[in-house]
């Protein structure tokens, strides 16, 4: 008896911890990048942005996303990387309207996908 | 699960073994979800387990909700059709049971248990002691008479229908006959206790 309980204590502490680990790290990351996103929003809208700067917040993604492969599906990662690089086509094109459009899916993904890690109603159900 | 075999788990222990073993593969099979997925869920079944095994063993009441309670299907009035229909089986079913015990008569067992865990367990009748010459086979189930049976027994329909009017007055309150090859009728009406009658067969009769 005394054997189970300390395993369960040990597995519920483990899975606690885990999920406030994984919780803070997929926020702070996706906090990070959405941050990123923004400065590129700001310069696309401005019409000043070039393709080093998409470049540049496609490296900040990788650098990322290799962690976060862990923790989030892998779907949703490939899905950032083909938005990210159609953004970065149309930047250098020129094509802000365009482009805006989808740094502003990017945002929103950035927003949406660490609530799915949030313990909610919608989450649980 | 500690020690145990498949056959010896309860059933909420064997579902979930048959959980965990799809939640390790779901994500070995599809690579959009990553292992921890699978680990942190295969954790939670871990702690809901041992969470279920701690309340069954601290009482009663739990234990009968999360595995249940052996059902006595033989007692010494003999079969217990009741009994064997809570539990969606049927006469053959038990017999069929009986037979992976080593018993091939009902009238082989006092008792006849079956286990939460699904297995039977069986308390001999030690006053048997003439063995059956072939094999009892099944005439009649819940007030219905076997037509293949009767054949394999030689007897005709009519014969069996006459039999039972000689010891029920309707058919339908025959929960369970029984044939062997010397004859020996196993017969259990509704409500009163089995008894063992007499069949005469056709000389030459073996099956």
């Amino acid at each position: 008896m005394v054997k189970t309980f300390i395993s369960m204590i040990v597995v519920a502490l483990m899975i606690f911890s885990f999920s406030i680990f994984e919780q803070h790290y997929v926020n702070s990351s996706f906090d990070e990048f959405h941050q990123v996103l923004c400065v590129l929003y700001d310069k696309v809208d401005a019409q000043t942005a070039t393709q080093e700067d998409v470049y540049a917040v496609q490296n900040n993604w990788l650098e990322k996303k290799q962690s976060l492969h862990a923790f989030i599906p892998h779907n949703d990662i490939k899905e950032i990387d083909l938005w990210l690089s159609e953004s970065a086509t149309l930047v250098r094109d020129e094509k802000w309207e365009d482009a805006i459009s989808k740094i502003e899916v990017l945002k929103e993904l950035s927003e949406q996908i660490p609530k799915t890690f949030t313990l909610s109603f919608e989450n649980i159900f | 699960m500690g020690k145990r075999q498949i056959g010896e788990m309860q059933p909420f222990e064997f579902i979930v073994t048959l959980i965990i073993a799809d939640l390790a593969c779901v994500p070995m099979a599809d690579v959009s979800i990553p292992l921890v997925y699978g680990i942190v869920s295969i954790g939670c079944l871990f702690l809901l387990h041992q969470a279920l095994s701690i309340l069954e063993q601290k009482g009663k009441i739990f234990k009968k909700v999360i595995s249940g309670s052996p059902s006595i299907v033989i007692n010494k009035e003999g079969v217990n059709l009741k009994e064997l229909k809570k539990n969606n089986m049927s006469v053959d079913d038990l017999i069929e049971s009986m037979r992976t015990s080593g018993y091939f008569s009902l009238d082989d067992l006092y008792y006849a248990i079956y286990e939460s865990n699904g297995q039977l367990s069986a308390f001999e009748n030690d006053s048997r002691t003439e063995p059956p010459s072939s094999l009892p086979v099944l005439l009649v189930s819940e007030g219905k008479i076997d037509n293949s049976n009767c054949e394999l027994i030689k007897a005709e329909r009519s014969e069996v229908e006459n039999f039972i009017k000689e010891h029920s007055k309707i058919q339908k309150d025959v929960e369970v006959m029984t044939i062997d090859g010397n004859g020996r009728v196993y017969f259990k009406k509704k409500n009163t206790p089995f008894e063992i009658l007499h069949f005469p067969l056709k000389e030459g009769v073996k099956w």
